[in-house]
């Protein structure tokens, strides 16, 4: 692993797709079998976060770290408004951030965005860890499993909001660490932290289809407020946090993705491989060809084998 | 074992994962891009709304206020977004209202809010009225906040904010504004449990700190000319009676709070006004005025009737209130400097000591007629009815004081 946490972007960038084309041709045999799907539950979860209701306060924050038994400080000193000068993402020490942004409409009440694992309804997350140690649930939250997980970090890779972390400070038993949706409260008939400590109720807890339901009424009747786009009714198959606001998401720092679900094919390929046991053997044999290729092109200077899948990563940068 | 797996595991699949997860960037996936949350059948609901919500400002309220449809039914009620505002019919002066409301209900990591009411509904006045807080309330008394928010936040009915939410909207939404200030225990709460409990007290009779209140503002306007434009504050209060409303209606709170702790973003919001916008709480009254009235190449000197009028204001006149002479209504009333402008008639009663002057022992009990012949009272007294070497204004028949 510290071998990628040196390589510059754009080595890492050809490494990791020739170890794509590694693996297509690896399981090429495989790519048939599926991930087995649980359904999932018509009354699952689903939290609309009204980003016009939101003040900032931060005590989700608070609440969120204290439920985890992360540091988590008094909750009077979250109201110390100087931490939005920076733009913060969710991390080890905070499975949810509160950002500010301007609000043109009216710049004393500026906008405010908290951010966390979106619990994807097809999450790329489950699809790309090859042990199945996280989980979407019939309730619709994604959750990780410390007895299965092997570290390989497969799902901060493969996650759109790059939400799960892992915890690089701890040497023993270190964890990947996102929003859990507070399973063990929730499995003892409580809300999660963030929802039950909301003041102005910013995050409406409910089933998916109630919450979805309230969405659509409050942009409807309040058509100046609100924008008419739901972010997470559709994102990436949809999501159980979802988004209203009174400006484009893109300008919330919220990234305009498709309705396509991410984990596509990788899921089928991942899931092939275990199911017919690739023994660790070949994949010392493929990493090393990795490694070779990949020295091979820098000494070389050439850009590209021929012959090769086409690369959607640098199209884009044309 | 678990660490072994930690530096053995292949990165191999990262790039499948990748080259997977970018792929949204083909020109296949781009036009799912736009997200429609909502139907274009919804869409035309809304429209509905809105074009009926704009007739609903002139109209009374009626079964169509709330159903779009000619006959509602049970089962589809039709019903529209709810018409708040026009609905109501909420007003109360700030006495009638309770002074303070103590706000108890759910207290988890704070203790209770003694709420201020009386003080909100005094400035509520400049600002929309009761209305502002108390939406949705129909004819009837006023309604509490947990007679429609459910107090307990998981809950089925999800279409309305729950009861602390409710509470918390209607105050931070201001709150926010003012002071950018998210401290629950710095505004309006006191900790529960903790050592810094900071002391709202019970105070009863919690009314707005009395103000500082300008007496005169002077304004330099950009013109070549008449530069000057002078306002006095005071006058207009106590010497011409205008109440703070005549003039500051339609004003939040945050016009005097906002700027507070801000820095910049406080200096934003003061908003730039139109000339109409400067003028209007002026013109209201001041309508038939030419410019020069306000608008002079040095300061103004303050009101005095003698100067503006030419008769000075003495004894009893003194103390009579502008609106005596004239008039209740804006624009004052422009008044003759003759007695029976207003002393039209009088009665017998009228005391003669209140316009400054006190008969002699034999005058008292003559009628006014005897002096003020054919009961004229804008043609000089006559004393030659009775005297004949006396005549007014050289003889008096008393004293002036
Ligand atoms: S947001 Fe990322 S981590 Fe969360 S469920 Fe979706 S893919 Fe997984
Ligand atoms: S649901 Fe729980 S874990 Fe997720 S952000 Fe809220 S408090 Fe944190
Ligand atoms: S607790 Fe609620 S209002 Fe406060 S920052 Fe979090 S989401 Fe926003």
């Amino acid at each position: 692993m510290i071998y990628i946490e040196h390589m510059n972007n754009i080595d890492r960038r050809n490494f990791l797709k020739t170890a794509a084309i590694g693996a297509a041709s690896l399981t090429l045999g495989s790519a048939t079998v599926k991930a087995a799907d649980k359904p999932l539950s018509d009354d699952r979860i689903g939290i609309l976060v009204d980003t016009t209701a939101c003040v900032g306060c931060r005590h989700c924050e608070w609440a969120c770290r204290t439920a985890h038994g992360l540091p988590a400080g008094e909750l009077e000193s979250y109201s110390d408004n100087s931490v939005f000068k920076e733009y913060r993402r969710p991390g080890n020490e905070a499975l949810t951030v509160v950002n500010e942004f301007e609000n043109e409409k009216n710049p004393l009440l500026p906008v405010f965005v908290k951010s966390q694992c979106m619990h994807c309804e097809k999450p790329a997350c489950v699809s790309a860890c090859i042990v199945g140690a996280l989980t979407k649930n019939e309730d619709g939250s994604v959750t990780w499993n410390d007895d299965k997980c092997i570290g390989c970090r497969y799902c901060m890779v493969a996650c759109q909001f790059q939400i799960p972390t892992y915890e690089w400070q701890k040497s023993i038993d270190p964890h990947i660490m996102k929003c859990d949706l507070c399973s063990e409260r929730r499995s003892n008939g409580k809300l999660p932290a963030c929802i039950e400590i909301c003041p102005n109720e910013a995050l409406l807890f409910g089933k998916r289809s109630d919450v979805l339901k309230a969405a659509k009424n409050k942009i409807k009747r309040k058509p100046d407020t609100y924008i008419n786009h739901i972010y997470g009714e559709h994102e990436v198959g949809g999501t159980t946090w979802m988004y209203i606001a009174g400006k484009k998401f893109d300008k919330l720092k919220m990234p305009p993705l498709g309705t396509a679900t991410a984990p596509g094919i990788s899921e089928a390929i991942q899931h092939g491989i275990f199911a017919y046991f690739v023994p660790p053997v070949t994949l010392f044999a493929l990493l090393g060809t990795m490694m070779w290729v990949t020295k091979w092109k820098k000494t070389n200077g050439s850009d590209e084998p021929k012959g090769k899948l086409p690369d959607v990563n640098d199209e884009k940068e044309k | 074992m678990k660490k072994i797996h930690f530096i053995l595991i292949p990165i191999v699949f990262f790039g499948y994962v990748l080259s997977k997860v970018f792929q949204p960037d083909s020109e296949s996936v781009k036009d799912k891009f736009t997200v429609e949350s909502i139907s274009s059948t919804e869409q035309n609901e809304m429209k509905k709304f809105h074009d009926n919500s704009s007739l609903r400002v002139t109209q009374k309220l009626n079964c169509k206020s709330c159903h779009s449809s000619e006959y509602p039914t049970k089962d589809d009620p039709g019903l529209l977004g709810c018409p708040r505002s026009e609905m109501i019919s909420v007003y109360h002066s700030p006495e009638e209202g309770p002074e303070t409301v103590l706000i108890n209900e759910m207290s988890d990591y704070y203790s209770g809010v003694e709420f201020p009411h009386k003080v909100h509904a005094e400035m509520s006045e400049m600002s929309g009225g009761c209305t502002g807080c108390h939406h949705y309330n129909t004819t009837g008394p006023v309604l509490n906040c947990r007679k429609c928010h459910e107090s307990s936040r998981s809950r089925e009915d999800v279409s309305l904010p729950d009861l602390k939410a409710a509470y918390h909207r209607q105050c931070m939404t201001c709150h926010k504004q003012w002071s950018n200030d998210n401290g629950c225990s710095t505004q309006c709460h006191t900790r529960k449990g903790s050592g810094s409990i900071i002391n709202t007290g019970t105070s009863k009779n919690k009314t707005h700190p009395a103000l500082n209140l300008p007496t005169k503002l002077v304004w330099e306007t950009n013109s070549k000319t008449n530069k000057i434009v002078t306002f006095f504050h005071d006058e207009h209060i106590n010497k011409f009676n205008l109440s703070c409303t005549s003039c500051h209606n339609q004003e939040s709170c945050i016009k005097c709070h906002a700027g507070k702790n801000r820095g910049d973003i406080g200096k934003l919001s003061r908003k730039e006004k139109s000339i109409e916008e400067h003028h209007q709480p002026c013109a209201n009254c001041h309508f038939g005025n030419s410019c020069q009235k306000c608008h002079r190449d040095k300061e103004m000197l303050s009101f005095d009737h003698a100067r503006s009028s030419g008769w000075v204001l003495k004894s009893y006149h003194a103390k009579v209130s502008c609106t005596k002479c004239h008039g209740t209504k804006m624009p004052y009333r422009k008044v003759e400097h003759k007695c029976v402008t207003c002393h039209k008639s009088f009665s017998a009663e009228f005391d003669h000591k209140l316009a400054g002057f006190t008969f002699s022992e034999g005058h008292t009990g003559l009628e006014c007629k005897n002096c003020h012949s054919g009961g004229d009272f804008t043609k000089t007294p006559v004393c030659t009815d009775c005297h004949d070497d006396k005549s007014f204004p050289q003889d008096l028949p008393g004293t002036r004081k």
